[in-house]
């Protein structure tokens, strides 16, 4: 018993490295409500946690997310450019030739743009109302792969 | 990536095997090590400037500032910003890039965020390490922030070349409470938000404090971050201050034996919890709860014992 919680506390120290996560605004879209909500809701289920800040280009947030090897980048928007914004953020990975960033998205989208975004790999497309923990537990597993792809 | 490529492409500057490189660091295995240990040769060039002070007096935005003014110098500038983890659930928000973003886009500035994990001095401990990747990537300066928890955050003494010690107006007897800690480790002090009520206030009371170290007496500049007001000042005194490291200079000698320490800490602690383990795990050692011995006393006694199997397990 003694010598379990030892162990457990050498560890939280050094090994395992939190997965990284950048939440980010890709278009003209002030609304950050939410995505500050969705931030303290990830570090408590201990992820690192990056917001790229309001008003971000899909090139800056392609950028940020490769300067700090996030695994996952959670992409929100509550004005209805979610269609050409995320996908814009998905070509700009492709094109730099990254597979080991999961994109997450989020917002206000209808259901009819929700196979579309699937499709081109953007996942989880969370509307209002949404359980946290059902948030943080889809970035956490897609993270998970992200991770075992970085390791490959 | 495999661990050649990243060094060969740390060493041309290339982002993603960079950010990789800091990211192999952070989990600090083997690989780490040995990605240090082929890049060591080419480190030693960079000028790393630390950047402390108590939260919410403008680091971050200083270092906007400070990384434009540097940039448009020509200089090449990288920046490692470390901010505190949740000592609960582990994770961070790392909040510092947002104030420098603009800058960093517009020049292309290498700006990574690191989370404490639990470290207390300021620093992660892999924050040593990312220091070295970006300076055998070729960078003039590396800049680095501390968490900003004020008079704990010393480590960067050993670290940095130059340590900027950032205040702001207004603090009042907070400015006092700091005089102890960060008054003795600044080679530089920035009054930031110039422009607020109490500016000359604060800057009387940092001058009345100041005192020379070895042969250098800390400048104190006043400055304002979103007007750039005070910036060349800021510029001339590490622009001196480098003068003055590269005449009478300890720091690097100071940083190494400081980094030997660590590592060497390091080792003990991952034989401390082997042997921890070995004895608790042994009938005859019967490590359990003792009345008649205090904790201190019984590691003493354990001391000879430890030593022995330290030896052995390294020579084999």
């Amino acid at each position: 018993m003694w010598g379990g919680m030892y162990l457990e506390a050498g560890k939280n120290l050094s090994s395992s490295r939190p997965i990284k996560v950048l939440l980010a605004k890709p278009a003209i879209d002030g609304h950050d409500r939410g995505i500050f909500v969705l931030a303290r809701a990830l570090r408590d289920a201990g992820m690192d946690v990056i917001y790229a800040g309001l008003l971000p280009t899909p090139e800056e947030v392609v950028d940020i997310a490769v300067s700090e090897d996030v695994d996952v980048i959670g992409l929100s928007l509550l004005n209805g450019a979610h269609m050409s914004a995320f996908s814009k953020v998905v070509d700009l990975l492709k094109e730099k030739g990254i597979n080991d960033i999961a994109v997450v998205g989020g917002g206000i989208i209808p259901d009819d743009d929700k196979p579309l975004l699937e499709k081109i790999g953007v996942t989880g497309n969370f509307g209002p109302g949404t359980p946290l923990n059902v948030i943080t537990e889809h970035i956490r597993k897609r993270g998970e792969e992200a991770r075992r792809m970085k390791e490959m | 990536m495999d661990t050649d490529s990243i060094v060969k492409g740390i060493l041309s500057r290339d982002t993603r095997s960079i950010s990789r490189a800091i990211s192999i660091i952070e989990e600090g295995n083997s690989r780490g090590y040995d990605i240090v240990r082929s890049i060591y040769r080419k480190t030693g060039h960079s000028h790393i400037i630390g950047i402390t002070g108590p939260p919410g007096v403008g680091k971050s935005t200083m270092i906007g500032m400070l990384s434009r003014m540097l940039a448009k110098q020509g200089k090449k500038v990288a920046i490692i910003a470390v901010d505190a983890s949740s000592p609960f659930s582990g994770g961070a928000i790392l909040g510092n890039r947002i104030r420098m973003q603009n800058v960093l886009s517009e020049y292309g500035i290498f700006m990574r965020s690191v989370s404490s994990r639990g470290s207390n001095g300021g620093l992660s401990l892999a924050t040593w390490d990312i220091a070295k990747v970006l300076d055998a990537a070729g960078n003039d300066f590396i800049i680095i922030e501390t968490v900003g928890a004020g008079q704990s955050d010393i480590d960067i003494v050993y670290l940095a070349d130059t340590v900027i010690v950032t205040l702001a107006p207004g603090l009042g007897d907070s400015i006092q409470a700091i005089k102890s800690g960060m008054m003795e480790i600044g080679d530089i002090f920035v009054i930031n938000k110039i422009d607020r009520d109490g500016s000359y206030i604060a800057m009387k009371d940092i001058l009345d404090n100041v005192y020379k170290r070895d042969e250098w007496l800390p400048a104190v500049v006043g400055t304002d971050s979103l007007t750039g007001e005070g910036y060349d000042k800021l510029l001339e005194a590490i622009s001196s201050h480098q003068a003055y490291n590269e005449r009478y200079g300890k720091k690097k000698i100071v940083r190494y034996r400081e980094e030997v320490r660590m590592a060497l800490m390091h080792e003990m602690e991952i034989h401390v919890d082997r042997i921890m383990n070995s004895m608790i795990a042994s009938e005859d050692m019967n490590l359990s709860y003792d009345e008649d011995s205090d904790p201190e006393t019984t590691a003493k006694k354990l001391l000879p014992i430890a030593f022995k199997s330290i030896v052995q397990d390294e020579t084999g």
